[in-house]
């Protein structure tokens, strides 16, 4: 006769062929411990035997008076539940979740600087008009104003024909500061997005090193953003990483199919090989891309072996025959 | 004086015109509920906005299969909102088990499985239900889901013939516009019915509008 040893989130049975156990050893009354042991391996019991014992569970933890009543055996198992599931939460959450969080403040960090800079250009044109025009970097614009404050003071040989006969009012000494700090803060504000994004191109190397080199740094944190992490990107077909972005288009084409075209795609469109390529071969490199993507980002999630180069060799390649094909 | 009336459903109550269960963890708010007490008792009310099967008794449901001590299998139970009030109404002798893919609504879960006892958290996708038949404890009353996934439907149905007693109860909440944005609600519930008829009885069906929009709640039981 047959002996099966079973586990159970009481205790190991001992039990044989005729569904007769022979001896219980229980657990201690600890859910983190109990979670622990759950995870060890042993030998599988026949189905039938295994079932048998969770249908009966309740009746022979009160008959060995591992707990009082029903209610008990329930907070019991919800508690064993709760710490299976936190210890498997600790193991899902992965880093690429890093990729997000950086790409996403990335994103708002641009936000911010546009409203700032605007603020900023429209605020000290007050005071010097002609300098909006003659500057258009938004950088430089904010690190004259803080190097120099007062229009009187620049020393920049694009604006020194305009100081003079400056149609702007005068600044106090305050009014300066005080613009000057806003200035400042812009600065800091691009030193953070230049941290950050070096940041990101580390994460991306370490985590995603295929699919970041095919798609770009920009591209592919935006595209792992967007799907929600690296094994969703893995798990999706290659039309969707291809529409990734383009959502709204997309819904807006279903709705009502006359009056909009089908996008051809969404974020991979800042993708260089498609941004360049004229507009009637833009949708087919687009295919060709997101097939390319989709394989790169299972190779990331599966193994991480590089293989980069050679896919995007492959990628140019045939990228290069659909822009002299005659259509 | 608050008023109290029974309804037809086990331990739903109406209080002052409201909805509400009977707190099973008195004191304990799950979503920002009103709590009133009256004789002791302690009642939570059950928010038609936030619910969908408060939205069903809402809208006329008849039939709602919950009674104390069942055991409930709940498939999408997020962050726990209404299986709270089923938690409430089957009482520290009923179980449910939870079944939630996204782990950023079911850290909300935990504290509240762990106050209120009979909720089992489970941590997996629903479309595989070999990943958690170990923690489902022999077969179940009821099959709730509410997961709003295209395939909703064949995932109802599998994790129906895996865990479901016979002649057991299904609940599904129908959510056309995750079926398929491009055609009419109307086409793609008759299109889910028709695919659960050869599983369930349909007993009872209600649309949650205005509360729920593009939603069909369809109350079933199965015919094995
Ligand atoms: C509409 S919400 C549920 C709300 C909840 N039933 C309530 O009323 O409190 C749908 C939930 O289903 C979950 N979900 C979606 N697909 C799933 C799957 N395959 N397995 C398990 N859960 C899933 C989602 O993460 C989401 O939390």
């Amino acid at each position: 006769m047959a002996l099966y040893k079973v586990k159970t989130f009481i205790g190991i049975f001992t039990i044989d062929d005729n569904k007769k156990v022979i001896s219980f050893s229980p657990f201690p009354k600890d859910p983190i411990l109990v979670a622990s042991r759950l995870k060890d391996e042993v030998d599988e019991a026949p189905e039938e035997i295994e079932n048998f014992l969770k249908e009966n569970l309740l009746r022979y933890a009160l008959e060995y008076k591992f707990v009082k009543n029903q209610a008990e055996f329930n907070q019991f198992l919800t508690e064993v539940n709760s710490e299976i599931a936190k210890q498997k939460i600790k193991e899902i959450v992965s880093r690429d979740v890093l990729i997000i969080h950086t790409n996403n403040a990335i994103e708002e960090l641009d936000k911010s600087i546009n409203i700032f800079i605007e603020r900023l250009r429209e605020w000290y044109s007050l005071h010097f008009p002609e300098m909006d025009k003659v500057i258009e970097d938004h950088k430089t614009f904010a690190k004259l104003i803080e190097k120099f404050g007062n229009r009187k003071d620049i020393d920049d040989k694009r604006l020194n024909q305009f100081k003079e006969k400056s149609m702007g009012i005068d600044f106090t000494q305050e009014d300066i500061e005080t613009v000057k700090a806003l200035a400042t803060t812009i600065i800091k504000l691009y030193e953070l997005r230049e941290r950050f994004s070096n940041y990101l191109s580390k994460l991306l190397k370490e985590i995603a090193p295929n699919f970041s080199v095919i798609a770009g740094d920009v591209v592919a944190a935006k595209l792992i953003a967007k799907a929600g992490g690296l094994e969703r990107l893995a798990r999706m077909p290659s039309s969707t990483i291809q529409l990734l972005g383009a959502e709204k288009a997309l819904f807006r084409f279903l709705k009502s199919k006359e009056k909009f075209k089908s996008p051809k795609f969404g974020l991979i469109y800042n993708h260089p090989l498609i941004k360049s390529a004229p507009k009637d071969k833009q949708g087919k490199i687009a295919r060709l891309l997101s097939s390319k993507l989709s394989i790169a980002a299972r190779i990331d999630y599966y193994s991480k072996e590089y293989k980069a180069d050679k896919m995007k060799k492959e990628l140019e390649e045939r990228v290069k025959e659909v822009l002299v094909a005659k259509k | 004086m608050v008023k109290i009336e029974k309804t037809k459903f086990y331990g739903i109550f109406k209080v002052d015109g409201n909805l509400a269960t009977v707190n099973l963890v008195p004191g304990e708010k799950v979503y920002g509920e009103e709590l009133i007490k009256e004789k002791n008792v302690e009642y939570r009310y059950w928010d038609y906005w936030r619910s969908k099967p408060a939205a069903a008794i809402k809208n006329g449901l008849k039939i709602l299969p919950l009674e104390k001590g069942m055991n409930i299998l709940y498939l999408g139970i997020a962050n726990g909102t209404t299986a709270s009030h089923f938690s409430d109404i089957i009482g520290k002798e009923g179980l449910i088990y939870g079944v939630e893919i996204s782990e950023r609504p079911f850290r909300e879960l935990l504290p509240l499985v762990e106050k209120r006892g009979n909720i089992v958290p489970i941590l997996s996708n629903a479309r595989k239900p070999e990943d958690y038949e170990d923690q489902i404890l022999g077969k179940v009353d009821l099959v709730y889901e509410d997961v709003a996934t295209e395939d909703q439907v064949e995932i109802l149905i599998r994790n129906c013939e895996k865990f479901l007693k016979s002649e057991g109860f299904a609940i599904i909440a129908i959510k056309s516009q995750s079926i398929d944005v491009t055609r009419p609600p109307k086409e793609v519930y008759d299109e889910c019915l028709q695919k659960l008829e050869k599983h369930f009885e349909i007993l009872d069906k209600v649309k949650l509008d205005p509360y729920e929009k593009f939603h069909l709640f369809v109350v079933m039981k199965s015919k094995k």
